[in-house]
């Protein structure tokens, strides 16, 4: 563990000088306790916009994908949009948990049970809208390679293809790296049960964890390896969904910057979203402790250092548009900027460019309310990303005569507010019924775990 | 492959007969095709095993296992009781009969499908089509399956009998005054009947009446038997052509057809040596015409006689009017350029011009010499004809005076047509007896007494006359599918006889004179044909009048009203067709709606704008006014219109009953929202009707209007939003100097970029590795065909002829005026018009260009590579095929086509059409269903026929054989198709043209759908125009 002296002089990751139960108790308690009655409030709206997203996908698939606002020229409309700004979301979990802890970022801990958690939630969301915004539900299955007496196979050349592949294993993936990480908690958990059921469910779900030196052996070696299977995932799946975009021939669509720009702009949006959730849930469950201002501080960094590749990005697209000398490309950049939705890029670039740069100033960066309405600026910001990306490039690209205008219907924006509806339910239920903290990840970094400060020595 | 000894001994067992079906055959010269049943594919797996040997040993074994064991399920077929003769379940028959429009008879041949006629093509036999059409043929088979058709007889609005009205007429007194309204007609049996009518009611008044006015034509020209001299015109022979205000190109021209083939056989320009003719057009209006021309002018209507004078002056006949059109650059070059044409000149008035124009027309081809040259006349038999105008007011006039006994409109609808002044529905209420004939139960029927339900013209005998005179029987293709339907000859031979006699009997009987020798013969000869031959008018010399005084130039800020045939309603009798409601207009691109088309300039006066809105465009409202009669309309501004015009089309804002209840949908279904029959007749509530402009005198040009806004809004749905080609190179052309110059002008439109490495260089990228270069494509014997399309730009006018007929062809489904709005129309072939100006030339006054876009089954099909099913594949034979029922509706293929030429049914459009609309659809063509996406398939149905034809056959596929539906519609014959294989093919010889561009083919995308380029031919001495 390669720490310098200089860095003993960081804060503590753990505050409050807990001791090891105090931990246990603190994270524990909130999934064994009744539930306090904000938590009702929250799961009673959130559950209600689970069933308008119910309503609304039994509204659609009974009437046909028209119901939505999308038309000839911009066949993707909202779902789309809804889409990547859900597998953007779906980006932070992963990667705090995989890639911060192949880098040793010790500070993960006490965020990453949580985020992972955002992460699955998030990518159920974004499964769910390419799901459903086919013209055809019915025969969805026939994007799966499944042998049949037709000798018919999806066809590999299509990003959508790639799409289903991509997102379902970093669903898969994610999952299995989630539900490992969390072993030893609900080990801890089920020890601390005390009803008959229980204990049951969390035996079986603990694996029969004991704890004893072998776990703790095959337990870490699982994680390093699911976090270096997650780590290539993290990258390639908003690559690939990149990928159905960059793919195509339509001006504004057909670019190569596409991969970074959008991993960048997914761990963006993925963080921002994960400080939004942090700030409430930190307070709500009291683990101002646990979730320190420093925490928040370096996702906030991140933020920074996400939203200005982003905004880079924007910037060098219309570099290469202008310098690709292709006329429809450079239309399709000036459309972007001044076209019928202008406001819709000028409030992308003014949450994803402009509103982040508040970070570069310490005092601003720790400052909890002001981060979370950046964060929400920033999630906005990332969905009229994916809105300019998707419905401006489609709505007027090579002829125009085709050239049309999109707009959303009460469906569009009724079935987007419930994908929230069931992303807050399983969220809500999550902090329920799981330990919301790593806690055996947390106990190692906190300050008891090292009585001897060796830590600050050992280099 | 399961291969056993015993079923290879049967095998060699079989019998030494053999049977062949040509001596070919036998000979073994048919090659792979020989043997096999069906189409190759049809019948094998993809995996290479043998269906058949799988059945016979598995049907063997199952047959021995368990037949005693087995009942077979009942099913029972029910046969033909008695099989029709020449019906075979599947083959279409084609039937050759005739359309009656505008008072001539438009040639047609039907396609039946086992007794449905589904789809409606130019007779190809028959001098006046050549096998083309216009839109409204195309259409007119919706007009049969018109759910809102009335559908029973009805006196005083309640159910009767044919019987009861047949006895109303016998009891007639030989002495009732009888009025009788009969839209223009050239049936011989309808004269026929009429003279005889006249017999049993000496008091007869007969009034021929059109909504649209006389025909100018009529009055203008007579022979000296009094006939109308109707002038032919023969474009192809005319080096300088000069319209007055006459849309001849456009959809609603009688003659559009002869003028099309006419006009296109100079334009279609193979090298830059080929000579053009030369357009000019003065026009009040933006018609398609104008479109076309290579110099245009724009002019208030009531300007142009006095033009015409000037220029009449100028080629000596007649007086030039005060001013005389002194100092006008355009007249005199004009002129200059028909002097030296001479004979080669011609000049053609429109019908929007008073019959002094038409005269002033006729008399500057004479002193041209171009009468006999590019013009001559034809004597029609209309000489018991008398003026409508005069006619028609002195009938209101007895209408509201009591004088009138019984009155008989014989599918009219003056109630709604006719000047508001004659308060026509007011005076059906003062005439004891008013019966109505109609397809509808429309306005007039709404106040007559008796309403008979019409046929239209495919359930019912008839006749008629081309346009040329030719002969043809209207012959049914089906009884009339509302029983109690009648023809106009059946209720004109009912009221003239006292008989109830079949239409057949009537129409045969008058026929017989004409039948020489053995008549039963000639009759089912011109039956087959569609036409007696050498039955055309004669030739015909018209006394030409001498010119008349100019008509009173109106002032220069006289606001002027012109009332026009709606290119896509007509006068209203398409007024209930959804594919003419859906169809875009030509020039505005405007569906579901009438607007009054103003110029730029005068919209600026007005204030009035059009604000896009979400797709659509929110426009101001117009209360237009003439001498008090007032009709309001929202305002479109056209950009080429005359200032101080405003234009008006007739058709809309109809009311009509149905019996049809309105649909109630659940409240969790749209079905109310994507039937768009849903609340009753689809034309009640379009636009409004403004022929309540006119006054008495039935012009259709008003002067001395008043306009205003009203501060109303009104919402507009077009298919096209956006107007300007923001300098792409989509639609090309060049003046003739440019081609003969450059004659690779086209394809070099488009300027490479720096450093750019031509794809050819990269044959590995491109070519070898091309997945039509795969064995599997090129040893599939449909591979022999390669199908390829080019559009010649030069002589498309955008009439929508070609797009009618693929909604007819490809069960295309209409949406409605919001779905429309919402981009959602389903048209696979729609045409693009852009306005195109000069830098730095008005903007008020652009040239227009048309460009019909269908799929261009791109050899690199964008579509292809993106669909998750291999949903659109690329077929062996160079098309780009979509398979509906492996799509599952992604709409990444749309996104990705750089055309947008595909289509997504957002709906399910199908489950709520009307039970008779549905017998329209092409049972040869899939009738998609939602979620699934569309478009242009090269007509591949007509392909496959024509194959499997060819295949029974032995032979070949020739060239010609398969013509899409748009191409067969064609009058222009714009669009070419056939085999690039074949080098003779007429698709091939358009391909070398060095006019031939393809259009995007910077994305390397390579269409199969090319272009050829205008070449208009500007008048040195001015400035070209756009």
């Amino acid at each position: 563990m390669g720490h310098s002296t200089s860095h003993s002089a960081e804060p503590p990751l753990v505050t409050g000088n807990l001791s090891f139960h105090e931990l246990t108790e603190l994270v524990s308690r909130h999934a064994e306790k009744k539930p306090p009655m904000g938590w009702y409030v929250a799961i009673g709206i959130s559950s209600l916009l689970l069933l308008n997203l119910l309503v609304m996908i039994a509204y659609q698939v009974w009437n046909g994908v028209g119901v939505w606002g999308n038309n000839v020229p911009v066949g993707w409309g909202w779902p789309i949009v809804d889409f990547v700004f859900w597998v953007g979301i779906g980006h932070a979990g992963t990667l705090i948990s995989a890639i911060l802890f192949l880098f040793r970022q010790r500070w993960r801990t006490s965020i990453n049970r949580a985020a992972e958690a955002m992460t699955i939630f998030a990518v159920i969301c974004a499964l769910l809208f390419p799901t459903i915004h086919v013209g055809r539900i019915w025969v969805i299955y026939w994007t799966l390679p499944i042998p049949n007496q037709m000798d018919m196979w999806p066809q590999f050349k299509s990003p959508l293809l790639w799409d289903v592949f991509a997102v379902s294993s970093y669903f898969i993936v994610s999952l299995l790296f989630w539900y490992v990480g969390l072993i030893p908690d609900l080990a801890t958990l089920r020890d601390r049960a005390r009803s008959f059921f229980r204990q049951r469910v969390l035996g079986v779900l603990s694996m029969g964890w004991t704890g004893s030196n072998r776990h703790w052996r095959n337990y870490e070696k699982a994680y390093l390896l699911l976090a270096g299977l997650a780590t290539p995932l993290v990258l390639s799946v908003h690559s690939v969904v990149s990928f159905d975009f960059a793919v195509s021939i339509v001006p504004g669509w057909h670019t190569t910057i596409f991969p970074p720009y959008f991993v960048a702009g997914a761990i963006f949006s993925g963080f921002a979203m994960v400080v939004t959730l942090m700030v409430i849930a930190r307070k709500a469950y009291g683990i101002e402790d646990l979730i320190t201002i420093n925490h928040l501080e370096k996702m906030n960094i991140i933020i920074l250092l996400t939203g200005s590749m982003v905004g880079f990005a924007y910037i060098t697209e219309f570099f290469i548009a202008w310098y690709s000398q292709v006329g429809y490309e450079q239309y399709a950049f000036i459309n972007r900027a001044t076209g019928p939705y202008a406001w819709a890029y000028w409030i992308m670039m003014s949450c994803n460019l402009i509103a982040p740069q508040a970070f570069w100033f310490k005092r601003l960066r720790r400052n909890v309310p002001l981060m979370f309405a950046i964060s929400i600026l920033v999630n906005v910001g990332m969905w009229f990303e994916r809105f300019v990306i998707t419905v401006i490039s489609l709505h007027r690209d090579y002829l125009p005569s085709s050239w049309g205008y999109f707009s959303p219907t009460w469906v569009d924006v009724m079935t987007f507010a419930g994908s929230f509806g069931l992303f807050l339910t399983l969220f809500l239920l999550f902090l329920r019924f799981a330990p919301m903290v790593a806690l055996s990840e947390v106990k190692g970094v906190a300050p008891q775990a090292d009585p001897h400060f060796y830590d600050g020595e050992s280099s | 492959m399961i291969d056993l000894p015993v079923l290879k001994d049967a095998e060699a067992s079989a019998p030494r007969e053999r049977f062949w079906r040509s001596p070919a055959d036998l000979r073994g010269e048919t090659g792979a095709l020989r043997g096999g049943e069906f189409m190759p594919g049809a019948s094998e797996p993809p995996g290479g095993s043998s269906r058949r040997d799988f059945l016979r040993v598995m049907g063997a074994s199952m047959a021995l296992a368990g037949l005693a064991a087995c009942r077979r399920p009942v099913e029972q077929v029910l046969p033909y009781a008695r099989q029709p003769e020449e019906i075979v379940p599947g083959e279409p028959l084609y039937y050759a009969t005739g359309m009656p429009y505008r008072g001539v008879l438009r040639p047609v041949l039907v396609r039946s499908h086992e007794g449905r006629p589904v789809k409606i093509e130019g007779n190809p036999e028959h001098p006046a089509s050549r096998g083309a059409t216009g839109g409204f043929e195309q259409a007119s088979i919706l007009n049969l399956y018109d759910p809102d058709r009335s559908q029973r007889v009805l006196r005083g609005g309640m159910g009767a009998e044919w019987r009861e009205f047949a006895q109303f007429t016998q009891e007639l007194d030989g002495a009732a005054r009888i009025g009788v309204v009969a839209p223009p007609t050239s049936s011989p049996t309808m004269r026929a009947l009429r003279s005889r009518l006249a017999e049993r009611f000496p008091a007869l008044r007969w009034v021929t009446y059109a909504p649209e006015g006389a025909d100018p034509f009529r009055t203008a020209l007579r022979t000296e038997a009094g006939a109308s001299a109707r002038p032919v015109y023969r474009f192809s022979e005319a080096d300088v052509i000069v319209s007055l205000d006459s849309d001849f190109l456009g959809p609603t021209d009688i003659n559009l057809l002869s003028h099309a083939a006419e006009y296109a056989r100079r334009r279609r320009m193979a090298s830059p040596e080929d000579a053009p003719g030369r357009l000019y057009v003065v026009e009040s209006a933006y018609s398609l015409t104008g479109g076309m021309a290579d110099h245009r002018k724009r002019m208030r209507s009531g300007e142009i006689p006095a033009f015409a004078q000037a220029m009449a002056a100028r080629l000596g006949v007649g007086e030039p009017p005060d001013g005389g059109g002194a100092g006008d650059a355009f007249l005199e070059a004009l002129v200059r350029d028909m002097q030296a044409a001479g004979p080669r000149a011609a000049v053609i008035a429109g019908e929007t011009q008073p019959p002094e124009v038409h005269a002033l027309a006729a008399a500057m081809n004479e002193a041209l010499g171009a009468a006999g040259a590019t013009v001559s006349y034809l004597a029609a038999d209309d000489a018991m004809e008398s003026p409508q105008v005069e006619d028609f007011a002195a009938l209101a006039d007895a209408m509201h005076a009591g004088e009138l006994d019984a009155l008989f409109l014989l599918g009219v609808n003056p109630a709604y047509d006719a000047p508001p002044e004659f308060d026509f529905a007011g005076g059906m209420g003062r005439v004891a007896r008013t019966v109505h004939l109609g397809l509808h139960l429309d306005e007039t029927g709404q106040a007559a007494e008796w309403h008979i339900p019409q046929t239209h013209y495919l359930e019912a005998w008839g006749d008629g006359r081309a346009y040329d005179g030719a002969l043809s029987v209207i012959q049914p293709l089906i009884a009339p599918l509302y029983a109690p339907a009648k023809s106009d000859v059946e209720v004109l031979g009912l009221l003239a006889t006292g008989v109830d006699t079949p239409g057949y009997d009537l129409v045969r009987e008058q026929w017989s004179a004409w039948l020489p020798g053995n008549a039963d013969q000639a009759w089912r000869k011109a039956l087959h044909d569609g036409f007696l031959p050498d039955s055309g008018y004669p030739e015909a010399i018209p006394a030409i009048p001498p010119p008349s005084e100019a008509a009173a130039a109106p002032g220069a800020e006289e606001i002027e009203v012109v009332l026009r045939l709606d290119a896509s309603v007509l006068d209203g009798s398409y007024a209930n067709n959804a594919w003419m409601m859906e169809l875009p207009d030509p020039v505005t691109k405007i569906v579901w709606d009438n607007v009054a088309l103003i110029s730029p300039a005068m919209a600026e006066r007005l204030g009035v704008s059009a604000k896009y809105r979400k797709g659509q465009y929110e426009v101001d409202v117009l209360e237009i006014s003439v001498e008090g009669r007032a009709v309001r309309v929202p305002a479109w501004i056209l950009p080429g219109l005359p200032d101080y015009s405003v234009h008006l089309a007739m058709g809309y804002g109809r009311r009509i009953e149905t019996d049809r209840p309105a649909r109630k949908a659940r409240f969790f279904d749209l079905d109310h929202y994507t039937d768009i029959y849903a609340d009753g007749p689809l034309a009640n509530g379009v636009g409004t009707n403004v022929l309540a402009l006119r006054a008495r005198d039935m012009r259709c040009v008003l002067a001395g209007a008043e306009v205003r806004t009203t501060g109303d809004a009104w919402t507009i749905s077009t298919t096209q939003e956006h107007g300007y080609m923001e300098g792409r190179p989509l639609f090309r052309k060049a003046t003739l100097s440019e081609f003969r110059e450059n004659p690779s002008f086209a394809p070099d439109a488009v300027p490479g970029l720096h450093g750019q490495e031509d794809w050819e260089d990269y044959p590995a990228l491109w070519q070898k590795q091309h997945p039509s270069e795969q064995p599997e494509i090129t040893e599939n014997l449909y591979y022999e065909n390669q199908w390829g399309m080019v559009i010649d730009l030069n002589t498309c006018t955008g009439c929508n002829a070609c797009v009618v007929a693929c909604n007819s062809e490809n069960n295309v489904q209409m949406v409605g005026k919001d779905e429309v709005g919402r981009g959602r129309e389903m048209h696979w072939l729609r045409i693009d018009r852009y306005f195109v100006s000069g830098d730095g030339a008005d903007t008020d006054d652009p040239a227009m260009v048309v460009q019909p876009v269908p799929c261009m089954h791109c050899e690199n099909a964008p579509c292809e590579a993106v669909c998750p099913v291999a949903a659109t594949v690329h077929s062996p034979d160079g098309t780009n095929q979509m398979i509906y029922n492996r799509c599952i509706g992604t709409r990444y293929c749309s996104n990705n086509c750089p055309y947008k030429v595909r289509r997504f049914s957002f709906f399910n459009w199908t489950k709520t059409l009307p039970e008779t609309v549905k017998m329209a659809q092409n049972p040869n063509v899939t009738v998609r269903f939602r979620g699934v996406m569309e478009k242009c398939s090269y007509c591949i149905q007509r392909i496959r026929g024509a194959q499997q034809t060819a295949n029974l056959e032995d032979r070949s596929l020739r060239d010609g054989e398969v013509k899409t539906a748009c191409q067969q519609a064609c009058g222009m014959q714009s669009i070419a198709f056939g085999d690039l294989n074949d080098p003779d093919s007429a698709v091939a010889r358009a391909r070398a043209n060095p006019r031939r561009y393809e259009m995007l083919a910077e994305l390397s995308v390579k269409p199969r759908t090319s272009y050829l380029a205008r070449v208009t031919n500007p008048n040195p001495e001015l400035e070209p125009q756009g």
